[in-house]
C-alpha cells in the first residue's frame, strides 16, 4: 500500500484484507447448532407458547393474544402473591447478602491462618447441593425437633418460639435466611478479590492523613469496590429470582402460598397443563429479572458515585 | 493459509448467510405447539407379536422398590427373553413430566397414572391402550376399577388402595377408654379432650406439607357436603366456598386446632410421623400409607383407622375414606406391547398382588388377595365399610384444589373461616374465569 493510493482503493483493499478463508466458518459450527436448537429456538417458542393456551400435550390450542399477559398481571391472585413473595425475598437476600459478604470480607482480607480458615468455613455452605441445604433448614426450623426452638425452649424463652415456615407473613423471610447462610461465602470470596486489587498506598497515604478506619472505607474501599459490587448484586438478584429446588426442598412440593415464588409458581402451571401459562409467566419473568437488575446496577452506580 | 478470492465471503455474504440462519431458526422456532409425534391409535394392546424385549417400568414409588425388584426378579426367571427395567421419579416430578416423557414411548411401557388429572391427560393423550377386552378386567374388584375408566373403557387399573384417614395408636385411643373410632362429632372431640388431659398430643397434624395436610380434607367434607362430588361442583361454580356447610366445615377445623401440636402450620411430614411413631401423638392426620414407615420409625403399638365424623350420632353417609390409585396402563407408544402386557398380568395374579400388598403394607385392588401383613389384617374390615371415594381427587385444576385446601389448614392454624373461605373462593374465581 502506498501513500498515495485513493479513498476507493484503500476501501477495496480493507475489504481484501478483510477476507476470511471459508474453512473458518466452520468451526463455531457446532457451537451454533447447539446454542441455536436448545436456546434460541426454545427461547422463541416460549414467547410463541405464551400467547397460547396449549396444555403441553394436545395438538389443538389457541391463540390467545395478549389475554394470558393480562390475566397474570391483573387477574391472577396466585401470580401476584408469588411476584410479591420473590420481590420480598430478593431485597432481604440482596441486602443481607450483600452487606454481609463485605462485611466478613473487610474482616477476613488479610492472609492469615485464622482468616484463610474462617473463609473457608464460610465458604463450605456453598459447595453443598440445595436439596441437602433445603433439608438442613427444614429441620433446623422445625417448630416441635428444630434447634431454634429447642434452644428456646431450653433458655426458658417459650413466648419466643415461631412456626418459622408455617407463619404466613414471616415464612419468605425464613427463606431469605437460608439462602443466604447459603451463598454468602461466595459473596465474601468475590469481595475478598476486590478487597485485594485496591492499591494498599491508597489506605497509607489516608492514614498519613490522619482518616479514620470508617473515612478510609467511605473514601477508599466502597467506591473502588464497586466492580465486585455490580457483580454482587447483579448475581444475587439473578439468583434471588432463579431459587427453586431449594423452595421445594424446604417446603415440600408445591410450595405453600406464603413460600411460592415465580420459579415454582412457573413450575406448578406446567404441572397443572397449562404449558401457554407458563410460558407466559416464564416471559414475564425474565422482563422482571431483566428491568430489576438494571434498576439495582443504576443505583449502585449512583450511590457509588456520590461518594467518590 | 492464503486467501483464495473465488471462496472469499464478504461482509455483506456474511450478514446474508447469518440472517438466513436466523431465519431458518425462527421457522423451526414458530412450529406450532403439539405437533410433536403422536402415539399410534390407542386401540387394544398389541398381544399378536412375540412377548420379548426390555420394558420400562416407570413409577413414583421409590419405597417399592425392593419389592418390585423381588417380582421382577421371580417374573423374568419365568419369562425368558423379558427383562423389565423401573424408572422411578419423585411423585412430583411423576406428575409434572411422565406424560411427556412417556409419548415418544422413550420410558414407561408399562406405567401407572395417579387417579384424576392426570390418568384423564394421559386417556385424552391416547397414552393408554383400551384394556377393556382383555382378561384383565375380571380379576379386579369391580366396585375399585372405575376410576380407571373413561368413556365406557377401561383405560387402567389401580393398584392400590390406601385409606386416606388419620391413622391411631390404639394403646393411646384405649387408655382413654376408646375401643374403636367415635362415629360422631361430639365423641370424636371427647376423645381428643381425652387424649389431651393426659398430655399427649391429640393429632400429629403436617401443615407445612400442602399434599399430606390436605388428606384430612377429604374425612372432614365427606360428609358435610350437600352432595358427594361437592368438589366437581366447587370447580364448576355450582358451589362456593362460602356456602354456610363449607364455613361450617372451616369452624370444625377451626376446632381440631386445640388438639394439634404447638405451631402445626410450620411442620413438615417426617417430624409429625415422628412423633406419632415415639407414641408423643395419638393420631397422625395423613392416611394408611404412612403405616410402614411409622413401622420403620420404630412404632410397635397397635394401629387402627380414625376418620372424623362431622356428623351428629347416626346421620353419617360415611365412616371412612379410602382411594385407588396407581391405575397401570400400557404405553399405546411401546414397542414391546405383548412384553408389557405379560407384566401387567403377572402384577394382576392374587398372589403376585399379595406379596406387593404385604411388602408395602398397601391394600390391594385385585380381587382374591390374602394378607399376611398384620397391619393390612388388622385394617381389612374397613374395606366393607360405607366409604367415600377421596373428595379431593375430583379437583382436576391443583391450583384450585390447593387453594381450597389451604383455607381449611388457615382455620386449623388460626384464621377466621370466614376470611379463609372468602381468600380461597377469590382464586377458585379467577381460575374458572380463566379456564
Amino acid at each position: 500500500m502506498t501513500a498515495a493510493a485513493t479513498p476507493s482503493r484503500r476501501r477495496r483493499l480493507f475489504r481484501s484484507n478483510r477476507r476470511v478463508p471459508p474453512t473458518l466458518f466452520l468451526f463455531p459450527v457446532p457451537a451454533l447448532v447447539l446454542y441455536v436448537t436448545f436456546f434460541v429456538i426454545p427461547t422463541l417458542q416460549t414467547f410463541q407458547y405464551s400467547t397460547t393456551n396449549w396444555n403441553g400435550y394436545s395438538a389443538d390450542y389457541d391463540v390467545l393474544g395478549l389475554a394470558n399477559f393480562q390475566r397474570a398481571l391483573t387477574g391472577d391472585l396466585l401470580f401476584t402473591n408469588a411476584l410479591t413473595n420473590n420481590l420480598k425475598f430478593m431485597v432481604v437476600v440482596v441486602i443481607g447478602q450483600t452487606f454481609l459478604g463485605l462485611l466478613l470480607a473487610v474482616l477476613l482480607v488479610r492472609n492469615t491462618r485464622t482468616t484463610i480458615f474462617l473463609r473457608a468455613l464460610y465458604f463450605f455452605p456453598t459447595i453443598l447441593s440445595s436439596v441437602s441445604v433445603g433439608f438442613i433448614w427444614k429441620f433446623v426450623y422445625d417448630p416441635n425437633f428444630g434447634v431454634i426452638n429447642s434452644t428456646l425452649g431450653a433458655l426458658g424463652l417459650d413466648g419466643l418460639k415461631s412456626p418459622f415456615l408455617g407463619a404466613e407473613g414471616q415464612a419468605i423471610y425464613w427463606l431469605a435466611i437460608t439462602q443466604i447462610w447459603f451463598h454468602a461465602g461466595m459473596m465474601v470470596v468475590i469481595f475478598i478479590a476486590g478487597l485485594q486489587a485496591i492499591p494498599a498506598e491508597l489506605y497509607e497515604a489516608a492514614r498519613v492523613d490522619g482518616a479514620s478506619k470508617w473515612r478510609q472505607f467511605r473514601s477508599i474501599t466502597w467506591p473502588l469496590i464497586a466492580p465486585a459490587m455490580s457483580i454482587v448484586v447483579a448475581y444475587t438478584t439473578i439468583q434471588s429470582f432463579k431459587a427453586f429446588d431449594i423452595v421445594l426442598s424446604i417446603s415440600g412440593n408445591p410450595p405453600s402460598s406464603s413460600l411460592d415464588i415465580l420459579s415454582t409458581r412457573i413450575y406448578s402451571s406446567f404441572a397443572n397443563a397449562e404449558f401457554g401459562y407458563a410460558a407466559t409467566q416464564s416471559v414475564l419473568f425474565i422482563a422482571f429479572i431483566a428491568v430489576i437488575t438494571f434498576v439495582f446496577r443504576r443505583f449502585l452506580r449512583l450511590i457509588q458515585g456520590s461518594e467518590s | 493459509m492464503q486467501n483464495d478470492p473465488r471462496f472469499a465471503v464478504n461482509r455483506r455474504q456474511l450478514l446474508t448467510l447469518t440472517g438466513a440462519a436466523g431465519l431458518t431458526g425462527l421457522a423451526a422456532a414458530c412450529s406450532g405447539p403439539g405437533t410433536t409425534t403422536a402415539p399410534s391409535s390407542p386401540e387394544g394392546p398389541d398381544t399378536e407379536g412375540p412377548a420379548e424385549g426390555e420394558v420400562s417400568f416407570a413409577h413414583w414409588r421409590a419405597e417399592d422398590k425392593e419389592v418390585f425388584d423381588e417380582l421382577i426378579a421371580d417374573f423374568e426367571s419365568e419369562n425368558s427373553g423379558i427383562t423389565i427395567s423401573q424408572t422411578i421419579s419423585t411423585s412430583t416430578d411423576y406428575e409434572a413430566q411422565a406424560l411427556r416423557r412417556m409419548r415418544g414411548g422413550e420410558i414407561g411401557d408399562v406405567a401407572p397414572a395417579f387417579r384424576g388429572t392426570q390418568f384423564e391427560s394421559f386417556v385424552e393423550s391416547g397414552l393408554f391402550v383400551d384394556l377393556s377386552d382383555t382378561d384383565l378386567v375380571s380379576r379386579y374388584n369391580p366396585s375399585l376399577i372405575t376410576v380407571g375408566e373413561q368413556d365406557g373403557k377401561q383405560y387402567g387399573f389401580p393398584y392400590q388402595v390406601v385409606f386416606n384417614v388419620p391413622i391411631a395408636n390404639m394403646d393411646i385411643l384405649e387408655s382413654v377408654g376408646v375401643q374403636e373410632s367415635p362415629q360422631d362429632w361430639d365423641s370424636y372431640i371427647e376423645m381428643l379432650e381425652a387424649i389431651k388431659a393426659k398430655g399427649i398430643t391429640p393429632i400429629a397434624f403436617p401443615g407445612a406439607d400442602a399434599g399430606n395436610a390436605g388428606q384430612l380434607f377429604n374425612a372432614m367434607i365427606m360428609n358435610i357436603a350437600p352432595s358427594d362430588d361437592m368438589c366437581t361442583k366447587i370447580q364448576a361454580g355450582e358451589y362456593k366456598l362460602t356456602d354456610d356447610w363449607f364455613i361450617e366445615m372451616l369452624r370444625l377445623y377451626q376446632q381440631l386446632g386445640d388438639y394439634v401440636q404447638p405451631n402445626a402450620g410450620g411442620t413438615a411430614v417426617e417430624p409429625a410421623e415422628q412423633m406419632f411413631a415415639t407414641g408423643d401423638a395419638a393420631l397422625l392426620s395423613t392416611g394408611s400409607y404412612h403405616i410402614a414407615s411409622v413401622r420403620t420409625l420404630g412404632g410397635e403399638f397397635p394401629i387402627d383407622l380414625a376418620p372424623p365424623i362431622t356428623s351428629a350420632p347416626g346421620e353419617a353417609r360415611y365412616v371412612g375414606i379410602y382411594n385407588a390409585t396407581f391405575i397401570l396402563g400400557i404405553n399405546s407408544a411401546s414397542d414391546v406391547q405383548p412384553a408389557a402386557m405379560a407384566w401387567l398380568e403377572y402384577l394382576s395374579t392374587p398372589e403376585i398382588a399379595a406379596r406387593y400388598a404385604d411388602g408395602t403394607a398397601q391394600f390391594a385392588s385385585v380381587q382374591d388377595v390374602e394378607y399376611s401383613n398384620p397391619d393390612l389384617q388388622a385394617i381389612a374390615p374397613w374395606l366393607d365399610k360405607e366409604l367415600a371415594l377421596a373428595p379431593r381427587y375430583q379437583f382436576t385444576d391443583l391450583d384450585m384444589r390447593l387453594a381450597v385446601e389451604a383455607s381449611a389448614v388457615d382455620a386449623l392454624t388460626g384464621t377466621d373461616p370466614e376470611q379463609a373461605a372468602e381468600h380461597a373462593q377469590e382464586i377458585v374465581d379467577q381460575r374458572i374465569a380463566a379456564s
